[in-house]
């Protein structure tokens, strides 16, 4: 595959983009790298194990610095990431050229991935979707159980903001997670639960599973089950999934018709 | 609003009980407050565990401030508006509506008592339905018992 990858990466550079962002490496030691010359001999060190970084809040960050079209080699998850930043307008998707990296089975299951193929993947795509799973304290019949396991698991937090910083839905300038009024400064364990409330909340319609969070949290915090929770809690009520589709907006941040509240609650009736 | 407006409601009631709940209204200023002023006016008893919160819109209220309510050691969180095609400012109880489903289904899925948060629509001219909602209300935190979630807390989830 790293063939395919280096000539997609090359191709891209000599059709006029003004840069291309890929991972380099061997598998577990990946760093991101930009290049801007196709004679880079980054490209030939295009890494394509299973090693994952947010692609999406790399390219974010750079776009501003740099003229052109963007050409980014990553996984499905990246590609939400860059839908659902366009419709935030964080990214311009006119400049961005994906370049897709299937995902292999193993990884699919690691991740508990049920999207582990880019529709426009660069060779052809052996995984098949994985079973999107939750931790199994969070999936307890018993209310007070499922309470007590997340308490348990938020008190272990460092506060050390990785979750947030790594999170390529999180591109606000003014964080709630800075506010002092919300969360109090004076302690390293932030309050909790409303830390990671606070986060789960707004994760609901914006976050693509991609499980960099999870990956990252020091304190092995189960976030990506509890960001699938929220996910769930939006898929369930207004049927909308974020990074699916470009032109579908999240049905909480519009104000929208009346009919959309129908069947939500008895008392949402109008007469 | 600010949060301080939070955490200053957040203080006990000298008429509560020590150990009894207690509950944090947000009341939409066009409907539901001028319902809880015809409760008043009309001499309508109701349980004294309720602190309320004017809000110019329910639209305005972010899931973050119930959050902040929960954190600050309150046991049940009441949002009332306007009904449904009576906003003052057209569709802002739209938004209340979903993300108070959000919130609901996200903090019950995450094993907090869903009876501890309540949307109502209270209009100017239902004093008793006001009445009403805040007995049925105080009673249903009551069986929820003390909020777990603040730090100030302690009980049953």
């Amino acid at each position: 595959m790293r063939e395919e990858l280096a000539a997609a990466i090359r191709e891209a550079l000599e059709d006029g983009a003004a840069a291309a962002v890929f991972l380099t490496g061997e598998d577990g030691t990946a760093e991101p790298r930009v290049a801007r010359d196709p004679s880079d001999a980054a490209i030939e060190k295009v890494a394509t194990g299973d090693e994952r970084y947010p692609m999406a809040g790399f390219v974010m960050m750079l776009s501003p610095l740099l003229e052109g079209g963007i050409a980014v080699a990553g996984r499905e998850c990246d590609r939400r990431m860059f839908v659902e930043l366009a419709k935030h307008g964080q990214v311009d998707p006119d400049r961005i050229r994906f370049i897709g990296i299937p995902c292999s089975q193993e990884l699919a299951d690691a991740c508990g991935c049920d999207h582990p193929c880019p529709p426009d993947s660069i060779v052809a795509c052996a995984a098949g979707p994985a079973q999107a799973r939750l931790v199994e304290e969070a999936t307890s019949e018993d209310a007070a159980e499922r309470f007590a396991f997340w308490m348990d698991s938020f008190s272990r937090c460092i506060k050390c903001m990785g979750c947030r910083n790594v999170c390529p839905m999180c591109y606000c300038k003014e964080c709630a997670l800075d506010n002092l009024e919300l969360v109090g400064p004076e302690s390293a364990p932030p309050d909790i639960p409303i830390f990671h409330l606070i986060r789960a909340v707004d994760m609901a319609d914006h976050c693509v599973d991609c499980g960099m969070c999870e990956a990252i949290c020091p304190a092995e915090i189960p976030l990506r089950s509890l960001y699938r929770q929220a996910r769930e809690v939006v898929k369930e009520a207004f049927g909308y999934e974020p990074g699916v589709n470009p032109d579908e907006k999240s049905p909480i941040e519009k104000l929208g018709e009346v009919s959309d509240l129908a069947g939500m609650e008895e008392g949402f009736r109008t007469t | 609003m600010t949060n301080e407006t939070i955490e200053d409601t957040t203080e006990k009631p000298a008429e509560v009980a020590d150990d009894d709940v207690r509950i944090l209204a947000f009341l939409c200023n066009w409907c539901s407050y001028a319902g809880a002023d015809l409760a008043g006016v009309s001499r309508m008893q109701y349980p004294p565990n309720v602190r309320d919160i004017r809000v110019m819109c329910t639209g305005t209220i972010s899931p973050y401030f119930v959050l902040k309510a929960f954190q600050e050691g309150i046991d049940g969180v009441l949002i009332a508006g306007c009904h449904i095609g009576d906003c003052h400012y057209g569709k802002g109880n739209y938004a209340t509506a979903k993300r108070f489903r959000v919130l609901e289904d996200l903090l019950t899925s995450i094993g907090v008592d869903p009876r501890r948060i309540r949307l109502e629509w209270v209009s100017a001219a239902e004093g008793a339905k006001f009445q009403q909602v805040i007995t049925d209300f105080t009673e249903q935190v009551r069986q929820a018992g003390r909020s777990p979630l603040g730090r100030k807390g302690g009980g049953q989830a």
